[in-house]
């Protein structure tokens, strides 16, 4: 039950700027994931938030109130660590109630909310043992509850689900999904797992290098990645791009002729392209289609390919030494070291120019 | 070629000189072994004047840390090693080595007749009555005093308790410590007590004493203990800390116009170049004796496990012959046991005169056999009396106590 | 069947076997100096203490075999049982007084470093510098800090007008134990500060943050939490200091002399047992039978009572992760 707002959040560690101006918002009840490859300063960023690093400028806002200067305890937020942080020498029901004690709240208000939450997150059974005689996934749900209990307006989750095995994960994400919907609060969720962001988020921040570079649902990131970086970055298996050149402008027309021979033409009416300018064609691998047509044809000689009945993936590699994967629907009898011709369709392609940014074109 | 033959020709001397110097040192080799760390340039004087008499003896003198000597003297003679020759102390400790038959017994052995028989009494063994050591030198307690002190402050010579006191007021009022001592270091004050309380509780106390005619609730120790006692307000701020380096300080920088020590801390004072001289503790009263508390220091001795019997008895003799004494009091400023040296220093023949009127120094002499030995109870006692935990009758009264229980 | 046992055996097995040996053999070649240096210094002396304490002694020489007669001396004889009695609550005093004052300010510059204050590398070096020193050093260094005249202590009193306090710290009967403590507290403070530091350092950072964002005061943080998880070293330094309190010798034999002066007061169980075994220039002789068992005896009461204490202690202690 908050909103959040970030403005112009900068951290400096010894001089070394991590997070370089950082601007966000997010909406009450909203479920943000912050995603991107390691040291892009995703975990900073939320510990920021909580509050256990200072900014070194910038302002933080909950609900309209500025907190960047209050202690972590006093900002209403939880945090679930990726470690899980349980005190070793505290059973789980200890655990629990310990922010609860710290805030002196009353011996019945803390058996009435630890129990609560160990109810919702099928604790009940576990309260008196100890974090070393649990799972790994019990231990998660432990480090949860210690949060719910706190009723926090805001969630705060450090790659939660990164120490727990694959099964495991795919089921704490439901949980934690559906937690969400529970609980009806603000959560924030780090992770480097593009397919956990893209499955529990309202909203995906993709960061690189202590930059946003993109916030938006799921889809809208899927279907319109705002640059080279974020295209690459979300979608298994990731984008193929091909590099090219702009050989010819005519107004708002522009031919590009790819690296690999093949040449098409488009208008984008807000492009400021030049010739010889340097562009990448990315083309998600379900939109490479096998054969001819479309509005371009590549050759590439197929050095694996793994038939698994309802989908076909295979790797290719061009005469110019370009690697790039076809995703196709359903059984495609290729095989290794065989050469086949592959094509796109403009419409489903992107465009990135020479500053990697976004193109809006039509083909 | 020459410079070959000429290296071939040292050779030859060389190995010769190597040969030469071996059948140098088959002598017979002798150790020594002593806590007085201070004296070992003289002794190496005196063995020197020895082995120029015995070139067939050669002595190696080894001093050893004064405070844990005896325990490393001990600890040596049981595990069956130790030196041919040692320096002993006297009394109990000496009883301690003599007893299980460490030391070669000397009565018969060597001629003794240089010796008095009081001070052979120090390194007599009372069980068997045999003499185990040749003593050395006999220690008495004096009063130091500075003499500049005195005169600046028209300070006349104490001889009586009242005037001792006197005369330590008007240093107080003219802010010098009259008295450098301290009660840090416990036997500095069984040393101190040794030129105050005999000439209060009287010539034929220690006799009466030793024999069990009395015991230490004796009135006349009890006064003379809280006589004694009285001097805590002469002794230096913080007296309760001042230990025995303290003291000597205190004394040597001028600070403290008296210091009660042994004649053993005449060395120490002229080596400092204190302008001092020394005098008896006061007389109770007037026309009293002034008595001075004395006891022998030590004597030397032989292993009787040493393989080098015959050289070191030869050694043994000659420490109780004349010229050795002569060198003890000329080199090492001591009083010396044997008969016949002429005292040159003109403080030690002052000490010597002093003998005239001596008295045992009552604990070390008479109460150091058994355990609680008398200096422990004393030492302790006399830390509680001035730091006013304890009264004089109860101060003696557990020094009477702890006698008696140690019989 | 037996024969297909035997097949079966070799010669792979053979090889295991063979390796067993070696690394046996190679365990006992490494362990030899160890053991061998553990016997000859440790329990050589150990049990000849033992096989001394039961026989009469006159002086230096073995008399005859009396059985506990010796232990019967120490302990009821009321000449000797006076100065253990003493001593031994002396050497309790020392342990107590270590505890709060050594060990709580070891804590507290240890809880002060872990939050790595600026220059922290500076006070951890100069906390612990003292530590390398030899004890006898600091022993007679301070025994002239504290020269009731010329030490630096009473001079510093007086410089800034507590002249009153000046008093003869080693001299007094009240004061002198005291005076001691706090240089053996000054001397090894930086060893528990040391250990205790380790063992926050080796807290999770995230448990700390943990409990910060649910709200904990620095104080709670170190109570609740850096506190039951430094069990470990706490249980390592309470047995490390009762071990040496109750073994305590150096600094009082140097500051206080063989007898515990003044009065007894600095009277230690090593004291006691160094004067009675080995004799001192004016308390006598020595007696290696009633030393021997005084030896003993303490040998057992530390060893009972670190072991209770190392159990009971060891059972709060909780595994990290």
């Amino acid at each position: 039950m908050a909103t959040i707002e970030l403005r112009d959040v900068t951290k400096d560690f010894g001089g070394v700027q991590v997070i370089h101006g950082a601007n966000l918002s997010v909406q009450d009840n909203e479920f943000v994931v912050f995603v991107g490859p390691s040291g892009c300063g995703k975990s900073t960023l939320l510990r920021l938030l909580s509050g256990l690093e200072e900014l070194s400028s910038g302002e933080i806002y909950i609900d309209g109130e500025r907190i960047d200067h209050l202690p972590p305890a006093r900002r209403g937020l939880a945090m679930v660590f990726q470690s899980y942080a349980l005190y070793p020498h505290m059973n789980v029901l200890q655990n629990m109630s310990y922010a609860l004690k710290v805030a002196k709240k009353s011996k019945q208000e803390i058996e009435e909310k630890v129990h609560a939450a160990a109810e919702i997150l099928q604790l009940t059974e576990l309260l008196d043992r100890k974090p070393k005689a649990l799972s790994g996934g019990q231990r998660q749900r432990v480090a949860i509850g210690r949060a719910i209990v706190r009723d926090p307006s805001v969630f705060l989750f450090d790659e939660p689900l990164s120490n727990l095995d694959a099964k495991l994960r795919v089921q704490m994400r439901l949980e934690l999904t559906n937690l969400h919907k529970q609980l009806q609060s603000t959560m924030i969720y780090v992770t480097h797992d593009q397919v956990e962001a893209m499955t529990m988020a309202d909203k995906i921040v993709v960061m690189r290098a202590g930059n946003i570079e993109q916030v938006g649902p799921p889809l809208e990131l899927f279907n319109k990645p705002a640059n080279k970086f974020v295209a690459g970055f979300i979608g298994s298996p990731a984008m193929n791009f091909f590099h090219g050149q702009v050989v010819g402008v005519n107004n708002a027309t522009y031919e590009v002729k790819l690296e690999n021979g093949a040449q098409f033409t488009f208008t984008a009416q807000n492009s400021n392209l030049a010739e010889g300018d340097e562009v990448d064609l990315g083309v998600r691998p379900e939109d490479l289609q096998p054969g001819t047509g479309g509005h371009g044809t590549m050759a590439g000689t197929a050095t694996a390919v793994e038939r698994l009945g309802a989908q076909t993936y295979v790797y290719l590699r061009s005469p110019i030494e370009e690697s790039m994967i076809i995703h196709h629907a359903g059984d495609l009898d290729v095989q290794s070291g065989e050469q086949i011709d592959v094509s796109f369709d403009l419409k489903s392609c992107h465009l990135f120019g020479p500053d990697e940014q976004r193109i809006e074109f039509e083909g | 070629m020459k410079s070959i033959r000429k290296i071939a020709s040292m050779a030859v001397l060389g190995v010769a000189t190597f040969a030469y110097a071996g059948t140098a040192l088959a002598q017979t080799e002798l150790d020594f072994w002593s806590w007085r760390q201070e004296d070992v340039k003289a002794y190496n004087e005196i063995i020197a004047a020895f082995e120029e008499q015995n070139p067939d003896i050669k002595v190696t003198f080894t001093a050893h840390e004064a405070t844990s000597y005896n325990t490393i003297l001990t600890t040596a003679l049981a595990g069956g090693a130790g030196p041919d020759i040692m320096h002993t102390r006297s009394y109990g400790s000496l009883e301690a080595i003599a007893a299980p038959g460490y030391l070669e017994p000397l009565d018969g052995q060597i001629d003794l007749s240089a010796l008095s028989a009081d001070e052979l009494l120090g390194t007599t063994l009372r069980a068997d009555g045999h003499v185990y050591a040749v003593p050395f030198a006999s220690q008495t307690i004096v009063v130091f005093y500075n003499k500049d002190l005195f005169e600046e402050h028209d300070v006349a010579l104490p001889e009586t308790w009242d005037e001792f006191l006197a005369a330590s007021q008007k240093f107080k009022d003219a802010g010098v410590i009259p008295l450098a001592n301290g009660l840090a270091d416990a036997w500095t004050m069984e040393i101190m007590s040794g030129a105050f309380l005999p000439n209060f509780y009287g010539k034929d106390f220690f006799g009466e004493v030793t024999s069990g005619a009395t015991d230490f609730e004796d009135e006349r120790f009890v006064n003379a203990l809280e006589k004694f006692s009285t001097l805590k307000e002469f002794m230096p701020q913080g007296y309760e800390g001042v230990d025995y380096a303290t003291m000597k300080q205190l004394f040597n920088v001028g600070q403290a116009a008296m210091f009660v020590g042994g004649s053993f801390d005449i060395p120490t004072f002229v080596n400092a170049g204190v302008n001092f001289d020394i005098m008896p503790g006061p007389a109770a009263e007037a026309g009293g004796p002034r008595m001075v508390a004395t006891w022998l220091d030590g004597g030397y001795g032989v292993n009787a496990a040493s393989e080098n019997k015959e050289a070191a008895l030869k050694f043994i003799q000659f420490t109780a012959t004349q010229p050795f004494a002569q060198m003890l009091t000329d080199k090492l400023a001591n009083v010396p046991a044997v008969d016949g040296a002429e005292i040159s220093d003109p403080m030690l023949a002052k000490v010597s005169a002093m003998h005239e009127e001596a008295t045992p120094y009552i604990m070390l002499v008479a109460f150091r056999f058994n355990t609680p030995t008398g200096s422990t109870l004393l030492q302790n006692g006399l830390q509680e009396l001035f730091t006013g935990k304890k009264s004089a009758e109860e101060v003696a009264a557990d020094i009477s106590e702890g006698i008696k229980s140690a019989e | 069947m037996a024969q297909l046992t035997k097949s079966i055996k070799t010669p792979f097995d053979n090889a295991v076997v063979r390796r067993r040996q070696m690394r046996k053999l190679w365990l006992a070649f490494l362990l030899f100096p160890a053991m061998a240096i553990l016997l000859t210094f440790v329990f050589l002396p150990m049990a000849s203490a033992i096989w001394y304490s039961v026989y009469e002694w006159d002086g230096l020489v073995r008399g005859e075999f009396i059985g506990l007669g010796n232990f019967q001396e120490v302990l009821f004889d009321p000449r000797n049982n006076k100065f253990l009695i003493n001593a031994f609550f002396n050497n309790v005093k020392v342990f107590i007084a270590l505890m709060v004052f050594q060990n709580g300010l070891a804590l507290i510059l240890a809880l002060f470093l872990a939050r790595e204050p600026k220059g922290y590398r500076f006070y951890q070096i100069a906390f612990f510098l003292p530590v390398i020193l030899s004890t006898v050093i600091i022993g007679f260094q301070w025994k002239l800090f504290l020269n009731p005249i010329f030490g630096l202590v009473n001079t510093l009193l007086r410089n800034v007008g507590l002249g009153d306090w000046a008093v003869p710290w080693l001299g007094l009967p009240e004061t002198a134990l005291g005076a001691m403590i706090l240089v053996n507290a000054w001397h090894w403070v930086g060893f528990p500060t040391l250990v205790f530091l380790a063992a926050i350092h080796r807290i999770p950072k995230d448990l700390i943050e943990a409990a910060r964002l649910d709200g904990a005061s620095e104080w709670m943080i170190a109570r609740d939490i850096i506190w039951p998880l430094m069990a470990p070293a706490v249980t390592i330094i309470v047995v490390l200091t009762f071990i040496g309190s109750f073994n305590w010798f150096e600094i009082p034999y140097i500051m206080g002399g063989l007898e515990g002066s003044p009065s007894y007061s600095t009277d230690m169980l090593g004291l006691l047992f160094y004067r009675t075994a080995f004799g001192s220039v004016s308390a006598g002789n020595s007696d290696f039978g009633t030393g021997s068992a005084l030896a003993v005896l303490i040998f057992i009461f530390i060893f009972t009572f670190s072991t209770i204490a190392t159990r009971y202690l060891t059972s709060r202690e909780v595994e990290l992760s």
